[in-house]
């Protein structure tokens, strides 16, 4: 203090040092005030960047993991790596939906297109065609595109916002930051779970109908899609699930249509068991009871069974299993295989309620049936 | 505004168990995974009665100490 009052202060006589610390003061309040977006933006940056590098690593190692399998198990000849870039960047493009009428049949139709191709690329690349292996190739090359993806829009919104100094742009990304990378890492959990084979909480519903298929004549009903017929308590069951222990998802929508269809079949009841998304705070293995179509993905199935439910007038009801996106696809937790004999009662339940000796019903089992056969 | 990104939450460890069950007495086993094995595989014969068992269940239980 007293170098700034022998020096500098002199040349402002009435001025003190407590008088410049204030003034020191208004001008850090000042700062702050003006450039707080600025601030907050560069904190933003760098959080997003972080995470930005962690979804790097992440698509990273799903890549690194894919090929390895697809050498080591999969005994690919030559070096996969080329083919799996090109893979990762494929792009199926959705039809047009400004005439919406009809469009769930475009839709399938390029769904169908896809993966027709992803296995016809995957067996190609592959020195042995056992179907198990080729299946969790298929699945392990999408989760790998799934990374790529997220990793490829997160870049774009992070560095669309750096350049256009974009505040809002920036915040947004770093609020969903969290959401984002706890879906990679769910992604990338499940590498682990399809490399080994190990069935996933979504196969869930496909262990509770194989059960009824045990020791029963199947027939492929759909394309990686099987069904038996069976009895309970003086009912016909149509028992449906996909072609397990291969990690299908099978076609129950054009299943149920063909039985209710071409096979003239009239059912009294169908009943879907599912794998459902359960909100933060409910019980992993929780069992929910409903209506209607049990079935998620990119909704063409579910619109096939609603559709081929509606044309005969049969009611549709479901049997969920509550689990998170993360249980749901990797390795299935004792809490939600442990629900499958209480998914078995609620299901001989419903059936017992709902429908009388002599009926038929239609029982499917919704879900990827990695190891899980039948 | 101020979220933070979690790493990879430590997760508690998980083992995989493959639960082989005898048809005729009903009689469980618990094993650890092996590649290979799937739901209605059939398994090692039954300690019990001596039956083929079959897998019917294959789960992750967290290795943490029971709460
Ligand atoms: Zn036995």
């Amino acid at each position: 203090m007293s170098v700034l009052e022998g020096g500098v202060l002199q040349l402002f006589p009435g001025v003190n040092a407590s008088d410049l610390v204030t003034l020191v003061w208004i001008g850090f309040f000042a700062l702050t005030f003006l450039y707080q977006t600025r601030i907050q933006s560069y904190l933003a940056l760098s959080e997003i960047s972080r995470g930005l590098n962690k979804l790097k690593v992440m698509k990273d190692k799903a890549r690194k993991d894919t090929i390895d399998y697809l050498v080591n198990v999969g005994k690919a000849t030559n070096d996969p790596s080329p083919r799996v870039d090109q893979f990762l960047d494929y792009v199926a493009i959705m039809p047009v939906d400004m005439d919406p009428a009809g469009i769930v049949g475009k839709i399938d139709h390029i769904v169908t297109t896809n993966n027709d191709r992803v296995r016809a690329e995957v067996g190609a690349l592959l020195n042995q065609n056992n179907p198990v292996t080729v299946s969790i190739s298929e699945n392990l090359l999408e989760v790998a595109t799934s990374l790529n993806q997220i990793h490829k829009i997160v870049r774009h919104y992070y560095l669309l916002g750096k350049k256009t100094n974009s505040y809002f742009t920036l915040v947004q990304l770093q609020m969903l930051m969290p959401m984002i990378i706890q879906e990679a890492d769910a992604l990338l959990n499940a590498v682990d779970s399809f490399k080994l084979g190990q069935p996933v909480g979504d196969g869930i519903g496909p262990i509770v109908v194989s059960r009824f298929m045990a020791g029963k004549e199947k027939r492929v009903i759909a394309k990686d899609t099987v069904m038996a017929i069976t009895e309970y308590k003086g009912r016909k069951l149509y028992v449906l699930k996909a072609d397990g222990p291969m990690a299908y998802v099978g076609q129950p929508g054009v299943a149920i249509q063909k039985i209710v269809g071409e096979m003239g079949v009239k059912p009294s009841a169908i009943v879907m068991i599912d794998a459902a998304l359960k909100l933060e705070g409910e019980k992993t293995g929780e069992i929910a009871e409903g209506v209607g179509a049990a079935i998620g993905g990119i909704g063409v199935e579910k619109f096939q069974i609603e559709e081929a439910a509606t044309r005969v007038k049969v009611p549709l009801y479901a049997i969920l299993v509550k689990q998170s996106i993360l249980e749901a696809i990797t390795v299935m937790r004792k809490e939600i295989a442990e629900a499958a004999d209480k998914v078995t009662q609620v299901l001989n339940r419903v059936i017992e309620e709902k429908t009388k000796e002599g009926d038929e019903i239609v029982v499917a089992g919704i879900g990827n049936t990695l190891g899980v056969a039948q | 505004m101020m979220s933070s990104v979690p790493g990879s939450d430590k997760k508690s460890k998980l083992l995989v168990y493959t639960i082989e069950e005898c048809p005729v007495c009903g009689q469980k086993t618990k094993r650890a995974f092996a590649v290979g094995d799937y739901v209605t595989k059939e398994a090692a014969k039954c300690s019990k009665c001596g039956n083929p068992t079959r897998i019917g269940l294959v789960y992750a239980e967290s290795m943490k100490p029971s709460r």
